[in-house]
């Protein structure tokens, strides 16, 4: 919701944005356009008989009072029981076929919505929070859908019901009619200026059970600490004061909101007090039938809630249309990441890797960041090793996820095998690149699903030898079934080194060209690593290997290494080459050692 | 180094499980349930049952507007019609007003008052006292449920603080979180909305029946003829309803779930090709979530359509059942008292899945409840019920009285073993001792067991064979707050509260004085960076420490055990690499940390190892090697061979290779 904000700045920009969003729903609204021309001629039929059901009623007791016999009355009864039948059949009819393309129209919104989530780059995602982009795929999907249920049959109906009745009533008596619906302005007016302290004294009570939410996660994400110290009477006096602050704003609350159920019985009593007292009067002096009385009666009791629905409908047209705009701001954003006009048939890669002059700038989120990398240049021959190495925010990280084009960059900036990475088909790309990000993210699936992620179906054979070379085997014993152990964010929680392994083994079963490591084992205890690394040494043959690091002595073997700063490449070249060149390398490279030698130093008992 | 130690293993449970529990419901009023959460309303029980006694009156006051239109018709206006001819004859009706006196007086206009004016007027008194009393009902109502959930979310919070640690690990947060707060507002709706309007909506429907058949038996019959088929369809289409609803919703859960981790695992998805197969995926359980609603519809709108033509029937059977003998204004009264008859049932659905909702809340915060604590406190038994050898008296006394005198701060684990539950033994026999003032180190792999030291010295979990000793005593004899006030625990991952960064140093204690948060910052030399930061001490800490470092937070947390004092100090040393000069600052902290003090240190750090005056190695449970760095060394086993790895492991990495 604070995103509309952002781009809903003037009256021309939400005319533009209205006129989008029509384009956006049209296509849809086509699609399933036989339902809504049922659903709202039917509607409209089920709104004529609803005006016409007190009509009915006005007959037979008009029948009854003139004593037009038993069997004129019985049979004017019986068309009461046919048109209440008939109306709501066609009710049930009409609400069923609208309701129902409503949803339909949300499943196809969000099977394209999530389709193209799935093409959109990483910088997209880099922008976003998680929370916005699921409220948008599913409250923003709600709010859309009771606009185009709903509201589009409450659209329908309702004018309808509202003018034809109140025709009927116009043509029975004028000015009775007149003085019924005098009420009504006053009492919309009532009803708006609940609005707005109804709203805040929500919003109060909505803030103060947020507020306590935050505590307790707090509290309980932080439950060591306070047992640790002792704090339980700290926090239990805290959270007193909040459940006694939630208390007095629902109180405030209740104060306004207890009035509704009286308010929303003023109308309709106003209405029969008028009838009574106006049309009692025309009743006895003969301006008014009997049976038109009761029509009256009728006609007050049932247009109530039709008026009521109206703000109501307004509100859900107008929501709908908010949250149509931030679902067409996600579907507008291009996919920039997909096979491009030019594509080259490539389906093979070797493994070469070339930067060329590259630069980069993440998309910027508020405040202006420094480009990521500058003019960066180098060349990984097919089947060697290259070690990125530099400071924190160096820019490692985003150099090795440009190789696979999770990122845009300019036209030849990035290039394998000599093919500019933009013009490769995505499909060899990323068969040929397996990597292994930094956070090792797994899947809600089984472990052995989640390493054979990249394979068109689980292998158990293939599984096995990827999760032996990433020496995952050992922690199998650990899980209680095994391969079959469901994992991620729904399943059991894996260590970080279990994890990383995990990743990585996800990552070796694809046999790819090119081998991407994101400073993969920083979780992995040593005698772990070691083993892992036996293993790899192995493993890497054969392949080009981009091996992401923040300490220098994990890549002192590397056949290149390049040594970044701020976004450039300061130093490159060997391990010797680099400690002899006294840079930055080797300034990283002897702070290691000094951390070393300064442990040294406290055993010895002298502290600086 | 190390990586850290899974606290517990908990049993496979996907965290779907948990949606799909949470939309398991049941019973719509269970007795039992009720029963107990009488405890927390019992307090008001005087006012609920005045907004009981409120329904009748205002049922009355409801009924009155139709009722003077109806003696209007009949008294007033019929009769003076059929004596001009203007409507047919027809036997007089009943006169139930003129039964019943004070009505007949109240329905006489003064003189000089027209009848119609005077009975408007009975109108609008009638139509302002419903309106208050409903004011009121409602007020009181909320109130009432508020005033009780009030004490009810204290009560939850309490419990929850009482719980062992051991129960956080299988209880995700989100859910205790919800157990305070929508749960209890789900409870709370049911007095807003559910239990107390269902009584009266019942005790209404009573007396409209009771009120017809008194008026005219024959007439209320046929209009309470179809009620039984009708609530009978009302019954089947409300529990298809239901049913539908709850497939829906869990399959709704489900669709938000895989959202959720697509968008967060997309770059996985993308990198891995796996688009296509996560379309098909995703497509099917869209489907399958619109076809659920599909069927949610359609027997919403039946229901819907049921009410409506009952009221139509019902207006038809009555018309046609007055033929002769049935005056005008009783039909009119018929007609609207069995309008307002249907008036609950047509809201009957949303109150019956409120009171649902609010059982099925009431008994996961029941169940919460009933989690007895696992770890409590010694009954406040004033002798001591150990003997141990050796503990100078003075030092037992000061601990059953509470206070601490010159406690000495020596830590004896004598034979412990401990499994989680339903797990393996992860410490098999630990014995060793921590003279007063004794620095010793804990080392081990991955698995070792050696987090769980920690956790069994602070009684965040039991043990489960042998005992642990502080100055002599069993640390289970002493209430939990000394014990916690005496032990200065610094975890290995920080956790910073939301606040100042002077309350996360005081945690709240408003004992603690400004100069000696100070003095802790400044032992740390930390003073200088807070000094920096925008507004000192009193900065806000965004979003868990977003502003700071993770030196910088390690080092906060040292400063907050300084602050807190205590004569024993267990560290936890954090893995996690950070850069060589935050690294010699977080290594003075450590030194600073464990002067003066009984220290137990999880150590990874090769300079924290070495100023240890002693070394335990722990393997698969059990202590397999003690002495100093060098001893150990010298020794060659697995000490050696872990000190090995630490410092050579990254080396090797790509060998061999072009």
């Amino acid at each position: 919701m604070t995103e509309a904000s952002d781009f809903v700045q003037d009256r021309a920009t939400i005319a533009e944005g209205r006129r989008r969003m029509f384009r956006l729903l049209v296509p849809y609204l086509l699609r399933n356009r036989r339902d809504y021309l049922v659903g709202v001629v039917v509607t409209i039929v089920y709104a004529l008989f609803f005006a016409l059901f007190p009509k009915t009623v006005q007959w037979a007791m008009e029948a009854l009072v003139e004593g037009e016999g038993a069997r004129a009355v019985l049979w004017s009864c019986a068309l009461i029981a046919g048109v209440a039948l008939l109306r709501s059949f066609f009710r049930f009819f009409s609400r069923v076929r609208i309701f129902n393309a409503a949803r339909e129209i949300e499943f196809q919104l969000r099977d394209d919505l999530f389709a193209h989530l799935q093409r959109l780059p990483q910088s997209f995602y880099f922008t976003r929070r998680t929370g916005d982009l699921m409220s948008r795929c599913v409250n923003d999907l709600t709010t859309i859908r009771l606009m185009l249920g709903v509201g589009l049959l409450q659209l329908a109906q309702t004018p309808v019901m509202i003018v034809v009745a109140l025709t009927m009533m116009t043509i029975m008596d004028p000015v009775l009619t007149f003085w019924m619906v005098l009420p009504l302005p006053i009492f919309i007016l009532i009803a708006r200026s609940l609005g707005p302290p109804m709203h805040a004294s929500n919003l109060a009570v909505q803030v103060g059970l947020a507020d306590m939410s935050n505590y307790l996660q707090e509290n309980v994400t932080g439950v060591a600490v306070v047992r640790a110290y002792a704090m339980e009477a700290v926090s239990k006096r805290r959270f007193d004061a909040l459940s006694q602050q939630l208390y007095e704003r629902w109180m405030r609350a209740v104060r306004v909101q207890a009035g509704l159920p009286a308010l929303a019985g003023l109308l309709p009593n106003i209405g029969v007090l008028l009838l009574f007292v106006i049309g009692g009067s025309k009743l006895i002096a003969g301006e008014l039938g009997i049976g038109e009385f009761f029509a009256f009666f009728l006609f007050n009791a049932e247009l109530t809630m039709p008026l009521f629905l109206i703000g109501w409908m307004f509100n859900l047209v107008q929501r709908g249309t908010a949250s149509m705009q931030r679902v067409e701001e996600v579907l507008a954003t291009e996919p920039t990441i997909a096979d491009r006009k030019d594509v080259l048939d490539v389906r093979e890669l070797r493994g070469e890797i070339e930067f060329r002059n590259l630069s980069f700038q993440y998309p910027a989120t508020g405040a202006q960041r420094p480009a990521a990398l500058r003019d960066v240049t180098f060349r990984v021959p097919a089947g060697s090793v290259v070690g990125v190495v530099g400071p924190v925010g160096a820019g490692k990280t985003t150099l090795a996820s440009l190789i696979p084009r999770l990122y845009e960059v300019d036209d030849g900036m990035v290039r394998l095998d000599g093919h500019d990475v933009n013009r490769l088909p995505l499909a060899t790309l990323r068969r040929a690149i397996a990597m292994v990000p930094q956070d090792s993210f797994l899947f809600s699936l089984s472990l052995a699903d989640n390493i054979a992620y990249g394979l068109p179906a689980t292998e158990m054979n293939a599984v096995r030898r990827a999760a032996a070379r990433a020496g995952l085997d050992r922690d199998l014993a650990e899980l209680a079934d095994g391969f079959a152990t469901p994992v991620g964010e729904r399943g059991v929680k894996l260590s970080g080194g279990q994890r990383q392994r995990a990743a990585l083994a996800r990552a070796l079963i694809l046999d790819p060209k090119v081998l991407i490591l994101d400073d993969t084992l920083s979780a992995v205890d040593a005698e772990t690593e070691a083993a892992i690394q036996r293993e790899l040494r192995q493993v890497f043959e054969g392949r080009t290997v981009v091996m992401v690091a923040s300490r220098v002595s994990a890549v002192r073997a590397a056949d290149l290494i390049v040594v970044l700063d701020e976004g450039r490449v300061v130093e490159r070249g060997v391990h010797e080459q680099l400690i002899a060149a006294g840079g930055l390398y080797a300034r990283l490279a002897r702070d290691q050692e000094a951390e070393r030698e300064r442990a040294q130093r406290v055993v010895a008992g002298g502290r600086e | 180094m190390s990586a850290p130690e899974p606290r517990h293993r908990p049993p496979p449970r996907s965290s779907l499980d948990a949606v799909l529990e949470e939309e398991e419901l049941g019973r719509a009023i269970d007795r039992a349930l009720l029963a107990r959460l009488w405890r927390w309303v019992r307090p008001y029980k005087g006012r609920l049952l005045f907004t009981l006694l409120l329904a009748y009156p205002l049922w009355a006051m409801q009924v009155a507007p139709s009722w003077i239109v109806m003696t209007g018709l009949d008294r007033e206006i019929v009769p003076g019609l059929q004596q001009r001819g203007l409507i047919a004859e027809a036997p007089p009706p009943r006169d139930t007003v003129g039964e019943l006196e004070w009505l007949d007086a109240l329905l006489t206009p003064p003189a000089g008052v027209p009848v119609l004016w005077w009975f408007g007027l009975l109108m609008v008194i009638g139509y302002l006292i419903a309106a208050s009393l409903e004011y009121i009902q409602t007020l009181v109502m909320v109130s009432t449920g508020q005033a009780a959930m009030r004490s009810l979310r204290r009560e939850v919070f309490a419990h929850i603080q009482k719980l062992h640690l051991g129960f956080f690990d299988n209880y995700p947060v989100g859910r205790l979180v919800t157990r305070a707060t929508s749960d209890v507002e789900h409870l709370a709706e049911m007095f807003s909305a559910g239990l107390v309007l269902l009584v009266t909506d019942l005790l209404r429907m009573v007396g409209f029946a009771a009120l017809l058949f008194w008026l005219d038996a024959r007439l209320a019959f046929w209009a309470f003829v179809i009620v039984p088929p009708l609530s009978l369809a009302l019954v089947i289409f409300r529990f298809k309803v239901r049913e539908a609803f709850r497939a829906s919703r869990v399959l709704l859960a489900r669709l938000n779930a895989t959202i959720q981790e697509s968008i967060t695992g997309m770059k996985v998805v993308q990198l891995f090709s796996r688009e296509a197969r996560n379309q098909r995926a995703f497509s099917t359980l869209n489907g399958a979530h619109r076809d659920a609603w599909l069927r949610s519809i359609w027997y919403d709108s039946a229901l819907f359509s049921v009410v409506d033509v009952a009221t139509g029937l019902i207006t038809a059977l009555v018309i046609a059942q007055a033929v002769g003998s049935v005056s005008v204004g009783m039909i009119f009264f018929f007609l609207r008292a069995m309008t307002l008859f249907f008036m609950p049932l047509r809201d009957l659905s949303q109150k019956y899945s409120v009171m649902q909702s609010a059982m099925a809340s009431l008994e996961r915060i029941l169940q919460l409840l009933d989690t007895a604590p696992a770890i409590r406190d010694p009954a406040p038994a004033p002798a001591p019920t150990v003997q141990v050898v050796g503990v100078p008296a003075a030092a037992l006394r000061g601990q059953k009285t509470g206070e601490m005198r010159r406690p000495s701060g020596e830590i004896e684990f004598q034979d412990v073993w401990f499994a989680y539950p339903g797990d393996d033994f992860v410490l098999r026999g630990v014995s060793f001792r921590i003279a007063s003032g004794e620095k010793v180190a804990v080392v081990g792999a991955t698995g070792a067991g050696k987090t769980t030291l920690i956790n069994l010295l602070a009684r965040f979990h039991e043990v489960t064979k042998g005992r642990i000793l502080l100055d002599g005593v069993d640390i289970r004899e002493m209430p939990q707050e000394l014990l916690h006030r005496r032990i200065g625990l610094v975890l290995q991952d920080v956790f910073l509260f939301s606040g100042t960064v002077e309350d996360n140093l005081t945690l709240g204690r408003s004992d603690l004085r400004h100069e000696s948060v100070l003095a802790a910052a400044r032992a740390v030399a930390l003073d200088g960076f807070i000094e920096r930061l925008p507004e000192g001490f009193a900065t806000e800490i965004r979003e868990r420490g977003a502003n700071f470092s993770t030196g910088q937070k390690q080092l906060l947390s040292f400063a907050r055990a300084l602050t807190h004092g205590g004569d024993v100090l267990v560290l936890d040393e954090a893995t996690s690499a950070i850069d060589p000069e935050t690294e010699a600052l977080v290594q003075d902290g450590i030194y600073v940390l464990t002067q003066s003090r009984t220290s137990l240190v999880i150590a990874h750090r090769l300079s924290t190892i070495r100023d240890m005056d002693r070394i335990h190695v722990l393997h698969h449970g059990r202590v397999v090697e003690t002495g100093d760095h060098q001893a150990l060394l010298r020794q060659d086993g697995l000490y050696a061979r872990l000190h090995r790895l630490q410092n050579k492991a990254p080396e090797g990495i790509v060998t061999g290779h072009a």
